[in-house]
């Protein structure tokens, strides 16, 4: 199946699979740093593998950048990407001033942070479908925007040239200091494209 | 200022002095570029994989280092350059995220293919800055063919290759 070739219907489907996913994963945020995480309306986009570093905000912006290879029944990449000020803010909310982005424990909290994200968004996903999702380990790179995504683009550039990107943009403003923002991406695999929306019902 | 000529994922571009081409964000992706000093032309191409392998991988010959390389000599024999006044300079292959599975990573697979290539083509390769696990960007000067990388991060950001 060619994403070009996505109607209406199955761009909705994905929407609100996402909205819904990002909904359970927002709430295990919130409940975590102690503030309201709102979600924005979710996209889906059909991108030019060349174009997905501009979707991250620019591939040269320092962003703190977690992945985690989606398993199970479908497969594919997810990806936090916190843009370096708020990754720094939501350490010191969990961590108290020493939170840091350099150091050992900032890395792991992070990589928990997307680790929790991710379980909620599969969990929630994987309920409605009916299949079993599970996030492998998480990693962090903390690096220019481009450069974090690379490999996940090679990933999906070894069989197309275009890239589907399930996106959800999240913020907490409630609380004191910086405003908390970032993205979860979700960029499945060709074949899981058809196996979700075969499973939604919305089948190519 | 000089005019700066972004080369995005899987792009190739070739100019001439005073421009510059650049690729920002490198990390598994490798830039390729090779030079022409008597024309003082040169080629960027910003390289995503290896080689290709699977059916549906495309055809933009600047998405893999294999057939990147063949692409930049042919567009910079059409600015008058011949092949044997060519050298060549590599930047990025990095590994951005720990390499779990003990297989070689994308990053350092796109450097050994563009090696090899460059020694098969009898190309100098002058000089390179890859690997690590770091990010760069890389800014190619086409009126001395000189290479500037900048990291994100960590003491020594500006580099000159």
């Amino acid at each position: 199946m060619n994403f070009s070739q996505l109607d209406h219907l199955q761009q909705d489907t994905l929407c609100e699979l996402s909205n819904i996913g990002m909904g359970q994963a927002a709430t295990a945020l919130s409940q975590m740093v102690g503030r309201t995480i709102m979600v924005h309306v979710p996209s889906v986009t059909t991108a030019d593998i060349a174009e997905v570093p501009d979707l991250l905000g620019g591939p040269e912006r320092l962003v703190a950048g977690v992945i985690l290879r989606l398993e199970g029944t479908a497969c594919g990449n997810m990806l936090l990407v916190l843009p370096e000020a708020s990754a720094e803010q939501l350490l010191q909310v969990l961590l108290g001033p020493d939170g840091s982005l350099e150091s050992e424990l900032g890395v792991s909290t992070l990589q928990e942070i997307g680790n929790i994200l991710a379980s909620s968004y599969l969990n929630a996903l994987g309920n409605m479908l009916g299949m079993p999702l599970y996030p492998s380990i998480p990693q962090l790179a903390y690096d220019m925007a481009g450069a974090v995504v690379d490999q996940v683009l090679g990933e999906i550039g070894a069989s197309s040239d275009l890239a589907l990107v399930l996106e959800t943009e999240f913020a907490g403003n409630d609380g004191p200091g910086e405003p908390i923002r970032g993205h979860f991406f979700l960029l499945p695999d060709a074949e899981t494209l058809e196996i979700i929306l075969a499973a939604a019902g919305g089948a190519a | 200022m000089n005019p700066k000529l972004r080369v995005g994922i899987a792009e190739i571009r070739i100019a001439g002095a005073p421009e510059r081409l650049v690729s920002y964000g490198l990390g598994s992706c490798l830039g390729v570029m090779l030079y022409a000093p008597e024309l003082c032309c040169g080629g960027l191409a910003h390289t995503l994989l290896p080689e290709p392998g699977q059916k549906g991988a495309g055809n933009r010959p600047g998405k893999f280092v294999r057939t990147a390389i063949p692409a930049l000599i042919a567009g910079l024999e059409q600015f008058g350059a011949e092949r044997r006044q060519l050298v060549a300079k590599l930047c990025g292959g990095a590994h951005m995220f720990q390499n779990l599975n003990g297989r070689m990573t994308i990053g350092e697979r796109n450097i050994r293919v563009a090696r090899m290539l460059l020694e098969e083509l009898r190309i100098p390769l002058l000089a390179e800055d890859v690997g690590g696990c770091q990010g760069r960007t890389c800014e190619f000067r086409l009126e001395d063919g000189k290479v500037l990388v900048r990291l994100a991060r960590g003491r020594d950001k500006l580099r000159e290759l």
